[in-house]
């Protein structure tokens, strides 16, 4: 009964993991394949469409969406580490509503927050902002709620007798705050940065509003192509900026060790 | 100049309109062993807590050293504290743990390295240093606790409830352990404890807490010789206590009558009582149990009654002796003294006057 029970959910497990991983292959296919007609013989397999991408129309977009993703990595890490010491830590008064507000963007839909933005934008008169201060902002906006979330509910796990113990050994605050507090909750700042990372440099809502030309993103880039051309370029970006977010990942992981958090992994 | 390590003077803490700590005066002079002992929720941690620093009292002062507390925060306060869960960081080493201290404080390198050294060869833990917290037993994280409190040196030391984890064989290998560092050090230690065993091997105060007063302050001997209420005689150590209905005096002694019928005749140190009699304490190892009547011509209270309950303790038996009018007395019996005693005989006992204490709560 129980190898019948344990049998099943590897089979259900490996049915989701096919799920997912299945697109992903032909995507995989197609970025190889000489044609738009996907082939799976690997004697006919080209790398044309990667060498591609190394042109600037390629190029460009996508160190614009690793220098954004960066920039409002960090950001959002910061602030979100600022409001949740201030918000889940300290408690500081009224700190359930202000919680409440600091993640309400997240029941707005990015396509609204978008044309918000631009009106705001355009009707203030920073309609030069367009572009990378911009697109940094919004994304800011998208992505602080997750990652104050995931900063906060660290902060209400931590144990505040690890705080007290550090007063009474004489430890100031800062000191308290970089040498318990940071190296405690780092799985949940660092999850919530890579959220930031990944939403960042996959968004197509908000920076279809804001990008101009010369300044667009990698995925509004790709959106643009497909208007006149379904080639198979687009396929190996794709695969190009999987490998990228993958690598991210595991980066951040390396530094963050998060998946304690995620899996309850021991560390 | 103040010999006095700390001083609170009509501290109260109220949460709401409860009195967690009420109008506490306490002095605790440097180099001390205090225990401060009672009930679950009397205020114990509440009392070390507002010496720490981490809770405000409503009212009253808290002085360290001669010094004022008010507005003084814990990291400002020069006080160790070891506590009740151990609080060990558990990213960091027992090494980095016992050093954070020191760290903090910005000590060079080389004298870090020699004080986390001592720390941990004083708790017996040398070779533990590279462990994280949680690849410790629950005893050595006590010790580790316990290295990094005392690593920096501070002169005073809190500790709240420290061997309350661990099991009976280490915890009394640890009250020795401590008692050593303590003197080694010449600190102060205020200790929390609700063991009355660990307080009065341990301490040279105990300070016994009951619903956030102070009921009784003393050498622990004082304290278990001449409990001041039936509080602290049912508190520290074991007794029998008698409620009482009336005190007569009949030439040097009293004649404490038991609401039972019960009459015992009792003297006290000074022959005087300063307060109305409530109860009478009698420790049961002034209890003398025999197995055949004692000589008439002693001054002791003698009485006769039915064995009815042995209790083995090992070395020692505790009895239950029910006496005729249906009191039952406790009487502590080395084993080795009465061979052949058994439940439901007949029993004797002796119990000198002094023994007879007179409380007036
Ligand atoms: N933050 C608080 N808010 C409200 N009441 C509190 C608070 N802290 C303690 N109390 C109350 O104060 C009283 C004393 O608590 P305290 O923790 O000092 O007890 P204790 O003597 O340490 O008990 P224990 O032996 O169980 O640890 C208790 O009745 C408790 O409910
Ligand atoms: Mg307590």
């Amino acid at each position: 009964m129980d190898r019948l029970l344990s049998f099943a959910f590897q089979l259900s497990l490996f049915l989701i993991l096919a799920f997912i991983a299945l697109p992903i292959l032909v995507v995989l296919a197609a970025s190889v394949s000489p044609t738009t007609t996907i082939t799976f013989n690997p004697s006919e397999w080209t790398f044309q469409w990667f060498t591609a991408l190394t042109a600037s129309r390629w190029l460009d977009p996508f160190l614009l969406s690793i220098k954004l993703a960066a920039i409002v990595t960090a950001l959002s890490g910061l602030l979100g580490f600022l409001a949740a010491y201030a918000v889940a830590y300290q408690k500081c008064p009224g700190h359930e509503t202000i919680m409440a507000f600091l993640v309400s963007p997240l029941a707005v839909p990015q396509i609204v927050k978008g044309v918000a933005i631009v009106l705001f934008l355009s009707s203030s008169g920073f309609y030069s902002l367009l572009g990378t201060p911009g697109l940094v902002m919004a994304h800011i906006i998208l992505t602080l709620p997750f990652v104050l979330r995931m900063i906060a509910g660290a902060m209400y796990n931590f144990d505040k007798r690890l705080d007290q113990a550090g007063r009474i050994l004489g430890a100031t605050a800062a000191q308290r705050i970089r040498f318990i507090l940071l190296p405690i909750i780092k799985p949940g700042l660092f999850s919530g940065m890579t959220f930031a990372f990944i939403l960042s440099f996959n968004n197509i809502p908000l920076s279809v509003f804001l990008v101009r030309p010369g300044e667009t993103t990698l995925p509004i880039t790709v959106i643009n192509h497909m208007e006149y051309s379904l080639d198979p370029v687009l396929a190996a970006v794709n695969v190009a900026s999987l490998a990228f977010i993958l690598t991210a990942i595991l980066v951040f992981e390396k530094i963050g060790g998060f998946s304690t958090q995620i899996h309850g992994g021991s560390k | 100049m103040s010999s006095n390590d700390i001083e609170m003077i009509s501290v109260t803490k109220a949460y709401g309109s409860h009195r967690a700590v009420n109008e506490v005066n306490l002095a605790i002079p440097a180099g001390e062993f205090v225990s401060i002992l009672g009930p679950s929720g009397c205020g114990k941690t509440t009392t070390l807590n507002m010496i720490a620093g981490f809770a405000h009292p409503s009212s009253g002062d808290i002085r360290i050293r001669g010094k004022s507390q008010n507005g003084v925060p814990p990291e400002k306060r020069g006080i160790g504290m070891v506590f009740q869960n151990y609080a060990l960081f558990p990213h960091m080493t027992v090494e980095e743990n016992v050093a954070f201290g020191l760290k903090m404080k910005k000590r060079p390198i080389g004298e870090i390295r020699d004080a986390v050294k001592h720390a941990l060869r004083r708790v017996h833990l040398d070779g533990y240093g590279e462990r994280y917290p949680k690849e410790l037993s629950g005893g050595q994280q006590q010790r580790a606790a316990l290295a990094r409190a005392i690593a920096p040196e501070p002169s005073l030391l809190l500790l709240d409830e420290p061997l309350s984890n661990l099991d009976l064989k280490l915890r009394e290998a640890m009250r020795v352990e401590l008692k050593d560092i303590q003197e080694q050090l010449a600190m102060t230690f205020v200790y929390v404890t609700h063991d009355q065993d660990e307080a009065m091997a341990m301490s040279d105060r105990i300070v016994v807490m009951q619903n956030g007063v102070v009921a009784q302050c003393g050498r622990p001997a004082d304290i278990y010789d001449h409990p001041r209420s039936s509080f602290v005689a049912d508190f520290i150590g074991k007794s029998n206590l008698l409620p009482i209905q009336e005190v007569q005096r009949s030439g040097k002694d009293w004649v404490v009558s038991v609401a039972t019928g019960l009459s015992l005749r009792a003297k006290t140190p000074d022959d005087t009582l300063a307060d109305p009699p409530q109860y009478c304490c009698i420790r049961p190892e002034a209890v003398r149990l025999t197995m055949v009547e004692s000589d008439a011509s002693t001054s002791a209270n003698r009485l006769a009654g039915t064995l009815t309950r042995m209790v083995n303790l090992g070395a020692y038996f505790d009895c239950f002796v029910t006496l005729q009018d249906g009191t039952v007395l406790k009487s502590l019996v080395r084993s080795t003294r009465l061979p052949g005693l058994t439940s439901n005989q007949t029993v004797f006992l002796s119990i000198e006057r002094e023994a007879v204490q007179l409380l007036p709560r």
